[in-house]
Parts: structure tokens; sequence; C-alpha cells
């Protein structure tokens, strides 16, 4: 929201003066939170995470996991006060990753220990930790509310070759120790492991006040600039990077095959994305197209139930169901031609609907029906079959190392695809029909084509990404390609950010990990996809990374002016404060 | 022959089911134009709550057949109640925030919270992760006529099933032709802004939409209860869009093109599935077909007006 | 004496775009007030934001010295502040007379019927036709329908926008007619109009907006007078 909307709205207006006291205030009560038992009694599932429990009892000062994390944000909170940084931002990110971190390990054991007890005093015990430092969060933030928000600075992208190189290579390595960390902490969710959960999310409450921070004094933004200077640099770096993750200590058979299975939602998302981000068309029945060219592909690979009695290498395969995809794509877009906006929506819902009908009933033997297609053989390449693990000289690799390897390789590729169209002439093309179709054609656009063109390409990226899927889970059944999926997918899309590629890419991987780490939550993942489609439109319709042509029109700062013109008035005339938007 | 009646018949109950949830599809797309894909699943929350109303609100006397009379409006107002509560609460959480957003914004707000509430019955309704079963002994007279050969059975909640639509449709359609609030929904829907300069106030008559769509969806989910004898979480979605088809084909915004529209999907389907190949296994799919076709070849559906042009 | 509207440092942007700006003038009670200036200076964006469509970025528009600046659309036209707006805006699918009562859609008095019978007895040819569509209606019949139907809220000040756009000299002089008739009848009208020398000609006060901002402002007759005026919009040297 814009900042003359907030003073209609009413929003809080903290007095200058209590900038400073509530900053530092929040900063002190940070650090005395950590310092904070949190909990008054060992839970069930044996000791809170990282100790926390009764570790001011026998262990006071040990300061570890989360609790390290509320000291760090304390204590940068603090300094952050006497260094020149565009300190309001800062403390506003800091603040709402304190928020994060205490809400997360408040929750987790008032659910699971029962009761208010566990986090305030239970008689002889006491632990207002959590308490103690969402308040330093909240102070925090109104600290950040005492007037605008400061411009993020922009530091000089001109710098020496070698520095920029140097930097991006540092700060890719960061990501994949931080991306390695993430995947780890608290270990894979379960019934064994009950923590995983608060764990990963109290650490990525975390992780977000920290890079909000960096963004808030430019350094994330310079460092995509330098990326956006050196583009292949930047690729191949990041593409290298990647492929270290199996060294890391996220390198287990579990983590790959989920890093695996992240990578083939993120290339079939790119693919979404290029239809719903850039053409601005939604497509609910996207998933048929990742459906098709697994069907495709489990026909190729030579699998008993397969309708053909032949086996073609991957590669041709692959190739073979991104073409039938593709062509399915163009056809699914053709009413594009004469229906516009939602109700094509409803055309490509059709469409899914009649895919899944058309599987079930195993039509023309090419889908297995019920019975699905089953044992559909790993990719087998040079005698290596993809689902060993894979030795090179003394490093034993875990198993699903090789789909790893493909599939970075596979979303590499598309993600290539993606920005080189998104800066072509089409890519133009589509980002004018979205922002208004008739004066798209208006100025001479051939939206017809330009809009099965993008239908086209989606699906045949998608189609690609069902070959390896095929392949991967070695089954290939009509139910994997519900609708549900296609809302899963565009929940992926709409999370990263419309039109963003790594928005796309950390959409597909946090839908996909979260469940991973919330097992005990595995009932409510619909409806968490649910409620996140419905706030992200609400109160981040750029996503989480907006891509920068939206971040401009999709209310940002920086970006001024009232908005007017609202249908929504006044319900009494005494009612101002809930108008404007 | 009696095949034929019989098919015949059951299309025009499950027309008039598709009816009732089609005329909310299409009063609000008049009205927002917004595709409300939540609308089915306020057919589906109309059809639990219409049932809890049954097994936790009902004493238990009160629930054996010859109670009916007094049962059945009681469970109605029970889903319309609740179905109405849920209609004008989305609206104003999740559609009001979004009217100036772009297109597609509501239009994925509509789709989450669809899935929310799909979601919220399935976990949160005792036993809802499988059909529930709705009280069998009420209403289940049948009658049966010798035809030929074969015999033709209506039962009473068949008839009540195509009653009530009919009647619901003419209401419906009078309301909103002779009124002055049915005057200013017709005002708002063609144009909003000089609807405003009348003085008419869109929220209020947005939030009228949403109220009448949602209590005759509540109304469709219990004459779907004691019809089928269960109801079940899936049905939201499949009924939801089986009435947009309805609402597309009729014409979206048109009340007489909606319950048309309703009464032939209604009948495609059951005949489709009795007399095409593959039977009821590819019945979905004629509909689906049937729609992309009219969407294509007629946008404007049966009855429709050409779309407006926003000024 | 306190004008029945005053509009104060007006104003109003859409996004970043400032479409009126710093705009101030007053209509007082029974006169005719005329804005005028070319396509795009910001007269309707002023129009609309009086009656509550738009919001302004600043200023404030008082009605008999009280503001109505944040009140919602529906509350200014009960406040007696009626808008016709420009192109007529009818709503084609409805019949005459449904117009009409939406026309009078706030009041809950008893009067309509005979208010009704006065539009039909100014424009003759909407009461014959009274049960047609108003999407059939030629463009200044649309127009009389128009200016019927913001009559029917009985408003204190009708704003006029574009009422003579499209329209035969013949029937655009009718059309003039009648606001002057309109005012003989008490209502206080504020025009907004392209045709700045027939709307100065029947104005008593007369503003020149350009770009957004008001640049002259005098009696309708001095306006008319005006030299730059002339040149600017009555195309003369």
């Amino acid at each position: 929201m814009s900042k003359p909307t907030n003073s209609v709205t009413g929003s809080v207006a903290i007095p200058p003066g209590l900038a400073r006291p509530l900053g530092i205030g929040g900063g002190v009560l940070a650090i005395l939170g950590a310092l904070l038992p949190w909990v008054t009694f060992l839970l069930n599932d044996g000791a809170y995470p990282d100790k926390a429990t009764l570790q001011f009892f026998d262990a006071p000062y040990a300061v570890s996991g989360f609790r390290l994390h509320v000291l760090l944000l304390g204590v940068v909170a603090i300094v952050a006060h006497f260094i020149p940084v565009p300190l309001r931002r800062v403390l506003r990110a800091l603040g709402w990753g304190l928020i994060g971190v205490a809400a997360v390990n408040i929750v987790f054991p008032l659910v699971d220990g029962g009761g208010f007890g566990a986090i305030t005093s239970d008689g002889t015990n006491f632990a207002f930790g959590g308490i103690v430092s969402l308040i330093a969060g909240i102070a925090l933030v109104l600290a950040a509310k005492t007037g605008p928000l400061e411009p993020v600075p922009q530091w000089k992208t001109s710098v020496p070759t070698l520095v920029a190189y140097a930097v991006l290579v540092v700060s890719f390595v960061a990501l994949l120790l931080v991306v390695a960390m993430m995947l780890n902490a608290g270990g894979q969710g379960g019934v064994g492991n009950p923590y995983a959960g608060p764990i990963f999310l109290s650490l990525l409450a975390f992780l977000a006040g920290v890079l909000g921070a960096l963004h808030g004094i430019g350094l994330t933004g310079w460092i995509s600039g330098l990326s956006d200077k050196h583009k292949w640099f930047s690729v191949i770096v990041l593409v290298l990077v990647a492929l270290a993750l199996p060294f890391t200590e996220a390198g287990t058979d579990y983590w790959m095959t989920t890093a695996a299975n992240i990578g083939v939602y993120a290339a079939t998302a790119i693919g979404l994305n290029i239809v719903v981000g850039l053409a601005g068309l939604l497509d609910l029945g996207y998933v048929a197209f990742l459906g098709i060219g697994a069907f495709v592909a489990a026909n190729f690979s030579g699998a008993a139930a397969a309708a053909f009695d032949i086996e073609l290498p991957f590669v041709v395969a692959a190739i073979i169901a991104a073409v039938v995809a593709g062509i399915f794509g163009a056809v699914v877009g053709s009413p594009t031609l004469r229906v516009r906006g939602d109700y094509l929506a409803i055309v490509t819902l059709a469409f899914g609907e009649i895919f899944k009908k058309a599987a079930q009933n195993n039509i023309g033997g090419l889908t297995g029906g019920a019975n699905a297609i089953p044992n559909v053989p790993p990719i087998n390449w040079f005698g290596a079959s993809f689902d060993e693990s894979l030795t090179i000289g003394s490093l034993e690799l875990p198993s699903g190392v090789l789909y790893y390897v493909l599939i970075i390789v596979l979303v590499a590729l598309v993600m290539v695809v993606f920005a080189n169209l998104k800066n072509s002439r089409i890519g133009r093309a589509w980002i004018a029909i979205r922002e208004d179709e008739d004066a798209a054609r208006a100025m001479g656009i051939k939206t017809g084509q330009a809009k099965i063109l993008a239908f086209l390409i989606g699906a045949t990226l998608a189609g690609l990404a069902g070959a390896v899927f095929a392949h991967k889970t070695s089954t290939v059944a009509y139910d994997s390609f519900q609708f549900i999926e296609s809302v899963t997918l565009l929940a992926a899309v709409i999370l990263g950010g419309m039109g963003s590629i790594p928005g796309a890419v950390l959409g597909a991987a946090l839908l996909l990990v979260l469940p991973e780490k919330l097992r005990e939550f595995s009932d409510y993942r619909l409806m968490l996809f649910g409620l996140a489609l419905v706030l992200i439109m609400r109160f981040r319709p750029q996503g989480l990374v907006p891509d920068r042509h939206r971040r401009a029109e999709l209310a940002d700062e920086g970006a001024d002016g009232v908005p007017i013109e609202e249908l929504n008035v006044h319900d009494t005339p005494g009612d101002e404060k809930a108008v404007t938007r | 022959m009696a095949t034929l009646l019989q098919q015949l018949i059951n299309g025009l109950v499950l027309g008039g089911l598709i009816a009732l949830i089609a005329l909310g599809y299409t009063m609000v797309y008049g009205i927002i134009q917004l595709i409300n894909f939540a609308h089915g699943e306020v057919f589906m929350v109309g059809g639990f709550a219409s049932l809890a109303t049954y097994s936790y609100v009902l004493p238990e006397s009160w629930r054996d057949h010859g109670h009916w009379p007094i049962a059945l409006p009681l469970m109605a107002l029970g889903g319309a109640v609740v179905a109405v509560v849920l209609a004008v609460a989305m609206e104003r959480l999740a559609y009001r925030p979004l009217r100036n957003a772009p297109r597609l914004a509501p239009l994925i707000t509509a789709l989450g919270v669809s899935v929310i509430l799909k979601e919220a019955v399935r976990l949160w309704y005792p036993g809802a992760t499988a059909p529930v079963p709705f009280p069998r002994a009420f209403v289940d007279e049948q009658f049966r006529f010798q035809l030929g050969e074969g015999t033709v059975t209506i039962g009473a909640t068949a008839i009540l099933m195509i009653v009530v639509s009919i009647l619901g449709a003419i209401i419906l359609q009078t309301y909103i032709t002779r009124s002055r609030m049915g005057r200013a929904m017709r005002a708002t829907a063609q144009d909003p802004d000089t609807a405003r300069l009348m003085g008419v106030n869109p929220n209020r008559t947005i939030v009228l939409t949403f109220t009448i769509g949602g209590a005759l969806a509540g109304l469709a989910g219990v004459l779907y209860g004691i019809h089928i004898t269960n109801v079940d979480t899936e049905v939201g979605f499949l009924y939801g869009i089986f009435a947009f088809t309805a609402a597309v084909l009729g014409g979206v915004g048109s009340i007489k093109g909606a319950v048309i529209g309703g009464f032939a999907i209604g009948l495609i389907k059951t005949l489709s599935g009795q007399y095409l190949p593959g039977g009821t296994q590819y019945d979905l799919v004629w509909i689906f077909v049937l729609l992309i076709v009219v969407l294509v070849f007629r946008p404007q559906g049966l009855f429709g007006e050409p779309e407006r042009v926003r000024a | 004496m306190t004008a029945l509207l005053e509009v104060q440092n007006l104003s109003v942007a859409y996004g970043a775009i400032e479409a009126v700006r710093d705009v101030s003038f007053a209509v007082g009670e029974g006169q005719i007030v005329s804005l005028i200036g070319s396509n795009g200076a910001g007269k309707t964006t002023t129009l609309r934001t009086i009656s509550g469509l738009l919001r302004p970025k600043s200023g404030s528009i008082l009605l008999e010295g009280k503001p109505i600046t944040e009140l919602a659309a529906h509350t200014i036209l009960e406040r007696g502040v009626a808008h016709c707006p420009e192109g007529r805006r009818l709503f084609g699918r409805m019949t005459v007379e449904e117009n009409l009562h939406l026309g009078a859609y706030v009041r809950k008095d008893s009067g309509v019927a005979a208010d009704m019978q006065r539009v039909y007895d100014l424009f003759p040819v909407l009461g014959q036709r009274r049960t047609q569509k108003a999407g059939l209606f030629s463009g200044g019949e649309q127009q009389m329908l128009a200016i019927g139907r913001a009559m029917m809220s009985r408003p204190r000040l009708l704003m006029l926008d574009e009422p003579s756009m499209g329209l035969s000299p013949i029937m655009t002089q009718r059309i003039f007619d009648t606001i002057k008739d309109l005012q003989a009848q008490g209502t206080t009208i504020l025009l907004v109009e392209q045709n700045a020398l027939a709307a100065l000609a029947l104005s008593d006060r007369g503003y020149v907006v350009d770009l957004g901002r008001t640049t002259l402002e005098g009696p309708g007759h001095d306006l008319l007078a005006d030299e730059r005026v002339r040149a600017a919009y009555l195309g003369e040297d």
C-alpha cells in the first residue's frame, strides 16, 4: 500500500519521538527474550528444540537454535541505530522476523504442550521468553512506523568485473548453504521427529527477517543488479552451485528425491508462469499437460503396460512428449481467439477435466485407466540407472542424485527459455496483452497468435517435465493430474510472484518442502494452499519475489498516488475509516 | 420408452438442482463480473448445514418420518441461513477488497475460497471424509407408473426439486423486474457508476445478490441431500461446474437462461449417460465439450446480452 | 451569502496522473454556472469528484458550507446533488419508466408519480414511449431522458456534463431552453460544456478550466466578451 493511502485509512501513527526508545528497547527486549526460558516443562516428545525448555535452569545463558536467532536479531536491531542505514526499513524487517520466530515457538508449545501455562508460568517455573520476544518484535515494527519508509539505497553496480564475479560467487554459495541449512533444519518431518515443522518455520522467519533487512540496506538489490549485468556468469554459477547441493548436509536420498520433485514442479510452474504470469491467461487445467507428457513418455518407455512395445531413448521420448503436449496446448489455447478472460479459465478447467476423465477410462488403451502405467523403468544413460546411488572415486553420492542433476539442468534450461522469451518481441507482446488486450491489438499485436503461442510453449515445458516425472515416479496414474494439482501449481506461481522466474522456483520449493516438514499438518495442506491464494491476492499480489516489471505496477514502495474511483463506498457516512480500497 | 421417460424425469430433477445453483452464478457474474468459483462449495456447505440442523439441532423426537413437515422446512432454513452467511462473508472479506484489482485477482481468490471451504468441511464436519448419509426416512414416497413393458418411478423428492426450482426462478424473476431493489440490481449490473449516481449503494446491492445466490444454493443443498440421501464434499466442485456451464449456456446474467440452461444440462447428462457411447463414464465430458463449444461460438449464451463494455 | 456549492483547491489524480489541479469555484443558489474548457481539461473529473464517484487527492467540496468530500455517492445524491453524466449513460436495457424510477431511487415520498408526469409533460416524446427500452432512442431523446432522470431526484443542484454532445443544433437549443426553464423553476445548475458560446450565453457565471486548473472566471457575458476566451474556445483570432 502506498503511503497516502495509509494516512487516509488512518493506520497507526506513532510519534517520531518514540522511534529510538521503541527501536533500542525492542532490541534489548529481544536479547532478554533470548536469554529467558521459553517453555515451563519438558514436552511429551522430549525437550523442545535445542533444549530451550529448561535450559535456563540447567545451562543458563547457553543460547543456540532459535534463541540464537532471536539474540542476533536483537543485537542487529540495536547496532542498526548507530550505523548509517535506512533504519525504519531494517527495523521493520527485523521486527517481523522476530514476531515470526516468537510466534512459531509460542504456538507449538501451546498446542503441543497444552495450555497457556506452557509459555508463561506453571507456579514454580516461569517462561516468558516467547512473550518478551514477541513484544520486542512488535516494538521494532512500531518503531518502523514512526515515519515513512526510507527509499532503498541504490548501490553502484559499476564495479570491476572481478569484484562482481567474486560477489556473485560468494552470494550464490551463501544461498546454497542457506538452502542446505533450511532443508536440514529439524530434519525430515514425521512421527519420530515432531519438531521438524517448528524448527523449520522458525528458521524461515529468521531468514526472512535477515533477508528483509539486507534488502532494506540495498544489498540484495545490488547483487541482483550485478547478476543482471553478468547474466551468463550468474546462470553458470547458479547451476554449479545447485549441482553442489548433494555435497552439502542436505545430500541425503530423501532430500535428493524431494529436491528432484521440486525441480519437476518448478519447471512446470515456470511453464505455467508463461501463460499466467506473462500473458495473463488463467489456466486451470495446466496439470493435464504434465500428464500428457508423462503418459507419452511412459508409453515409449518399454514398460510392460505401455501401449507401444518399443523403448525409445529418454531424450527422444521426452522430445515426443513435449511436442505432443505442445500440440494439445495449442489446441486448448485456440479458444482464446474468441473467448476472453474469465471464460478462458473455465475452458481450460473443462479441458483438464476432460483429460482426467479420458485418462481414467483408459482412452485408446494409452493411460492404463485405474490400473495406471506401473513400472516405468528409470532413465538409464551409459549404464547408469538414475535411481541408484552414484560413486565418484571415493565419494558416494545418494541415490536420486542423477535425477537431481538432470532436473537442475532441465530447470536451468527452462529458466533460460523463459528469460529469453520474456525479453523478446513475443514476451513484450504477452505483457501488453496482459495489461490491456484491446490496446495491444490496436498497437498491431496479433493477440490471437501470441496467446496460442503462450499456451503452446507453456504446455511444451510441462510435457518435458512430465517425461522426467514419468521415469522418476515409475508409476503414471491419472489421479496424479487432478484439478487440485493445477491449483497447487497456480499457488506456486502466485506465491512466488507472477511473471517472476525465481518466484516460480521459490514457490514450488516452498509448496513442496513445507508439507515435508509439517507432516503433522499434512491434512491441512490444501487448506493452507487455498488460504495462501486468498491472502496473497489480498495483501501481496506481486508475490514473494516480484517480477521487476510488475513490481512497478503492483503496489510497492515508491509508487505514489491515491487510489480512486472505488466501487467500494461507505456504508454509512460515519464509516469513513473503512474505505478507500 | 419407459427408459426414455425415466431418463427425462431424472434429467429434469438434476436440471432443477443445477438451475438453482446456476442462478447464483449468473446473478453474481451479472453484477460484479466475477466467476464465483466458490459458489458450488456454498451449495455443498448448505447440504451439510441442513444435515447438521437435523442431526444436532432438531429434537430427537422430530427426526422420524411423521415429522417431516416441520423438520424439512427447518433443515432448509438451516441450510439456507448458513449458506447466506457464508456467501455474504465471502463477499465482504474476500471479494470486496479486490474490487478494483486486476481481474485475475478476484478469480484466483475465488478459487482459493473454494478450496478452503471444501477442506474445512472435509476436515471438521464429523465423518465428512466420506459421503455422509442423509436421513432416509424423509419424504421417501415413490410414485410408479406402468408404461408398456417398463416402469417409470418418480419420487416425492424429485417432484419437490422440480417444483422448488421453477417456483424459485419465477419468484426471483418477478423480484428482479418489479421491485425497487431489483431495479437497483439490474442498474448496477448494467452500469455501476451511473447506478451510484442514481443513489444506489452498490455494496448493498452486491450483498443482496450474494444473499439471494447463497439462499438458493443452500436450498439446493438440502434438496440434493434428501433426494440423493447423502452429501459429500466432492459435490460442490462438480455441481459448481455443471451450474456454471448451465449459466454460460443460458447466457450469463440471464435468469431465464440459467433455468433453461440448468434443465438442458440435466437432460444432456442423463440422456448422454444412457444413449451415448461410453455411458455415464463420459457424460461429464459431453457437458464440458458443450461448454467449450458454447463459449467459443456463442459466448453470450442462448439468452444473454453481449458483454457490457465498461467506460 | 454562502454559495450552494463551493469547491476549494480540488486536486484529483488517476494514479500518478493529476487530472485536476487546484480547482476552485462556487455555485450560488439559483444560478447557472458553467465550466468550460477543452477536451481533457479535467471538467468531467471535477463533476465525478463532486458527485462522489472519485475521491480527491486534496481539497474540499462544500454543500451549503458543509463538507461532502468524503461522502458516498448515494449520500451526496440524498443531499440534493444530481449528476447527469457525460454520454448520458442511460440504462439501455430498461424502459423509459424504469430509468425514471431509478432517478427517483432515493426518494421515499409519494410525489414520484407526479414528478414523472412532469417529465412527460416537459418531454412528450418520453411519455409516448414510456414502455420502450431506452437503448432504442435517438441521441436527443436520450438526452431528454437523462435530464428527466436526473430531475427525478428533485435535486437542488443539477450537474449536467456535456448535455449538447452529439446533438443537432435544433436539439441543442431545446436542451439549453430546458436548462433555462429548470433554473426558472428554482434548480441550481452546474454545467460542463465544450460548446462554450451557448453555455456562457445562459450562465450567470463561468469558469475556464485548462489543463486541470481554473484559469479565468467571471460573469457569463463578461467571459463571452473576453479576448482570451474568444481566442481559445470560440475559434476567433
